[in-house]
């Protein structure tokens, strides 16, 4: 007779396998980031050295200021970790707490998050914020609530926004040079301007193709409409990402800018297509709205997470102060997650009854009312702007 | 809705370990242990040491809900009454009897001389005499399903075994397609049903190799392909396929009786010979057995004795860092002692070394737990309601619903007990309602 080990059903494991489990997703998505790092290497180094407007070492920046945010962020870590955890204080230790934490991340993501000329002691700070109180105070991985990234953009922007504008705004080193862009985005733009304009808001930059593309001002990873649609191939076929999050996502924010944009008398299909290929809307749906840990588990809990970070960003973006909501509806929606994952879980599993209609309704109410007050808000104001400025030529 | 498609997923079967071997009988083993439980009920005993016995001779008796007779699997003598390690992972007092090698039979067990004229009471009393119960491991007593007050149109035989390593369905049914073909005849007559339906993996060709010449005798039973996913096996997939209904609790709801098919090839031979369930076929399997196959064999024999049979255990094999599993991978227990005898549940036993242990990271909340789930649960909710132990929470979640197929667990890409945490939030319903 033989002793043999306890378990517990099932026997099988995804995770056992060698090329499945959570670092094989891990690697999946950082193979999904490739595309639009070396996009933003392309577009911020070297395309303006083609251009002949810096030098070969300059060429290198973008790369290094992406490494620096990724390196900086496990660097935060493996200094909590050791401070924090006793377990932690010697290289083994340490290194077996780093290796499940994916430290990476949340400093890479938040590089690709910021324009180029950011100063490095401002994505220092950045990266605090994102990785130690957006991810390390709540637990670490798999226990944050937020979105560690957006905590750190979220942080930048809305107190050191002025010294990355100092600094060189959102452009690149080609496009600083360029007058008629006046150091701001298209969305910047627009939200000055206040016309869904053809002429006023897409014209200085090109055309919607070079939206599409990215060679417009913006940060070093979000201009990119294109290359986040090729990660977004590639991270749902590898199942990294559920394929429908950031389509619904995507599709909110162009249905809802194209109301806005009947509303405002202006039924062109352009002015959705420059909603959504502007700003962080595809790098947010990609990346951002498919986070794993901030975002609800159930499939119903994402197909409502989408609509409202949609209906979300085109609040913010068109009723707020801020020219991109994007970021904002993320960390708000991120509060939510949880209630909201509980609520569609029970919806989900019981069916639409007695028990779970008034939940439904409640969460589909809430849905519209953030939509039609977004489309109604916005013909006052752009409707009533575009009169005065026309009235006052 | 797009939402609530359960469609299973498609597991590595790993059932080329044993498939190809030819079933083998053993029917001498030197000692059988009739363990005196069966599902949740304590059995009562109706021999005394000492006592001789025949095959197919009452020793026990099963009281209260289902209640049936249990019978000896071998002809001998009482020796002892000992504790042995059962499928349900405890130790179960068990009757020991010796065999004499005389095989004796007992006085019941005739060739059936009134075969075509028996009525479905006679049938139902038939399975009742037997001791028929669900050989698929679930183990509920047949005749309980037959005696239902519900009109009944269909009874489908469940031959899917979606269970990766498990063979022992595919071998019994295709060696014995007739009495396969019989048994659902008797069970459509027992239940009054218009329809038989077979069902089977598709890629199971040798079944439908065998069954359909066959068929042309059988007007009534047709066969249906399944695909090859986890839980294609499952009672409520198994009728969803077949008939496009859905039901809550029980398949009588829409005019189902589903019965797997090595309790139908056992109810041919109760019709026709009146011999009672005494012998089922178990799979010894897994990477840690020499020469995995099939064996058919008296209820209670030792699991130790098959394992010899199969060669043993193989020399790399260290018993400290490997799984004794009682049943299939994703559902079974696990043995601490390589000491289980066969009961009338126990479709397979599976050695198979541990996997390496690694580092894992926490839930990531992928959701993949939520998107396999075929009852449509969110286990990682239920987690977290179980963590505060909300029991409001939890039963809002409908944690009741798991069927603990293991899904979640399987797919955990961190390798989270998922499975264990959503059946302790089940038990915490169960107190707490």
């Amino acid at each position: 007779m033989a002793r043999f080990s306890g378990g517990k059903a099932p026997f099988l494991r995804i995770s056992d396998l060698d090329n499945q489990g959570t670092k094989t997703i891990m690697r999946d998505f950082m193979i999904g980031l490739l595309p639009v790092v070396l996009f933003a290497w392309y577009k911020n180094g070297i395309m303006v050295y083609i251009a002949g407007n810096i030098t070969f070492l300059e060429m290198l920046y973008p790369l290094v200021f992406m490494f620096l945010g990724g390196f900086l962020s496990v660097l935060y870590e493996a200094i909590f970790f050791y401070v924090t955890d006793k377990e932690a204080r010697n290289f083994k230790g340490l290194l077996a707490k780093v290796k499940v934490s994916y430290g990476l991340f949340p400093g890479l993501i938040l590089a690709l998050l910021l324009p180029l000329y950011t100063p490095i002691w401002v994505l220092m700070f950045g990266c605090f914020m994102a990785t130690i109180v957006g991810k390390m105070l709540f637990g670490g991985f798999g226990y944050n609530i937020f979105n560690p990234a957006v905590v750190g953009r979220v942080a930048i922007m809305f107190t050191l926004l002025a010294v990355v504008n100092a600094a060189g705004g959102f452009m690149n080193g080609s496009e600083v040079l360029v007058d008629s862009y006046a150091g701001a985005t298209p969305l910047t733009l627009f939200s000055i301007s206040k016309q869904i304009d053809y002429q006023t808001i897409v014209a200085p930059y090109g055309n919607l193709w070079d939206f599409f593309i990215g060679t417009i001002p913006g940060s070093l990873g979000e201009t990119s409409f294109l290359f986040c649609l090729v990660s977004y191939i590639w991270l749902s076929v590898r199942k990294v990402i559920n394929w429908s999050t950031p389509l619904i996502y995507v599709l909110t924010v162009f249905i809802l800018s194209w109301l806005i944009g009947i509303a405002n008398g202006d039924a062109g299909i352009w002015f959705p297509l420059y909603s959504i290929f502007s700003g962080g809307v595809a790098f947010g749906a990609v990346f951002m709205a498919t986070e794993p840990v901030t975002t609800p588990r159930n499939p119903l809990g994402k197909v409502f997470f989408a609509l409202f970070i949609g209906a979300l960003t085109v609040l913010f973006r068109f009723i707020g102060v801020y020219p991109e909501g994007v970021a904002t509806s993320i960390i708000v929606m991120n509060i939510f997650t949880i209630p909201l994952d509980n609520v569609t879980a029970s919806i989900r599993v019981l069916g639409v009854n007695k028990r779970t209609f008034g939940k439904l309704a409640f969460i589909v109410l809430l849905l519209v009312a953030v939509m039609v007050y977004a489309v109604l808000k916005s013909i006052n104001m752009y409707s009533l702007s575009a009169f005065m400025i026309g009235g006052l030529i | 809705m797009v939402l609530r498609k359960a469609k299973g997923i498609h597991i590595d079967g790993r059932k080329g370990l044993s498939r190809d071997v030819p079933l083998e009988e053993y029917f001498h083993p030197h000692f059988v242990y009739i363990p005196l439980l069966q599902q949740n009920s304590p059995l009562k005993k109706m021999v005394e040491v000492g006592a001789s016995v025949k095959i197919g001779q009452v020793v026990a008796m099963r009281e209260g809900f289902g209640t049936m007779p249990i019978h000896a699997s071998i002809s001998g003598k009482v020796t002892a009454f000992k504790k042995v390690w059962h499928s349900s992972g405890k130790m179960i007092e068990a009757i020991e009897i010796e065999n004499d090698n005389l095989n004796l039979m007992d006085d019941s067990i005739i060739p059936e001389i009134n075969l075509e004229n028996l009525t479905k009471e006679q049938l139902i009393q038939k399975m009742k005499d037997a001791g028929l119960s669900g050989l698929g491991g679930a183990g509920f007593p047949t005749y309980i399903k037959y005696q239902a007050k519900c009109p009944i149109d269909v009874v489908i035989i469940n031959g899917v075994e979606c269970e990766p390593y498990l063979t022992c369905d595919y071998m019994l049914m295709k060696k014995y397609p007739e009495k396969l073909l019989k048994g659902l005849s008797y069970f459509l007559k027992a239940a009054n049903a218009k329809k038989g339906v077979i069902a089977f993996k598709d890629y199971n060709r040798p079944i439908r190799e065998a069954l359909e010449p066959l068929l042309s005798k059988y007007p009534r039973i047709t066969l249906q392909g399944m695909k090859d996913v986890y839980p294609a096996g499952w009672e409520k997939f198994v009728v969803e396929q077949v008939t496009g209904k859905t039901y809550k609790k029980l398949p009588s709801e829409v005019g189902v009786i589903v019965d797997n098919s090595a309790t139908a090839i056992a109810f041919a031979d109760m019709v026709e010979n009146n011999i009672p369930l005494i012998s089922r076929v178990i799979t010894i399997t897994g990477e840690g057995i020499s020469k995995p196959q099939n064996f058919h064999v008296p209820l209670g024999t030792k699991v130790s004795d098959l394992i010899e049979m199969s060669g043993g255990y193989r020399p790399d094999l260290d018993p400290k860092d490997s799984w004794y599993i009682a049943g299939g991978p994703m559902t079974g227990r696990a043995i601490l002692i390589d000491d289980l005898i066969v009961n009338d549940t126990l479709g397979a036993v599976i050695v198979k070394p541990m996997p390496a242990p690694t580092l894992h990271p926490e839930c990531l909340g992928c959701g993949r737990c939520s998107d396999v789930c075929p009852v449509f649960l969110t286990p990682t909710s239920i987690k977290n309601a179980l963590d505060r132990k909300d029991v409001k929470l939890i039963k809002s979640l409908a944690a009741d619903k798991c069927i603990a197929c293991g899904l979640c667990s399987y797919v955990c890409p961190s390798h989270i007990e998922i499975t264990d945490y959503v059946a302790k939030a089940k038990d915490l319903l169960a107190k707490g309602a």
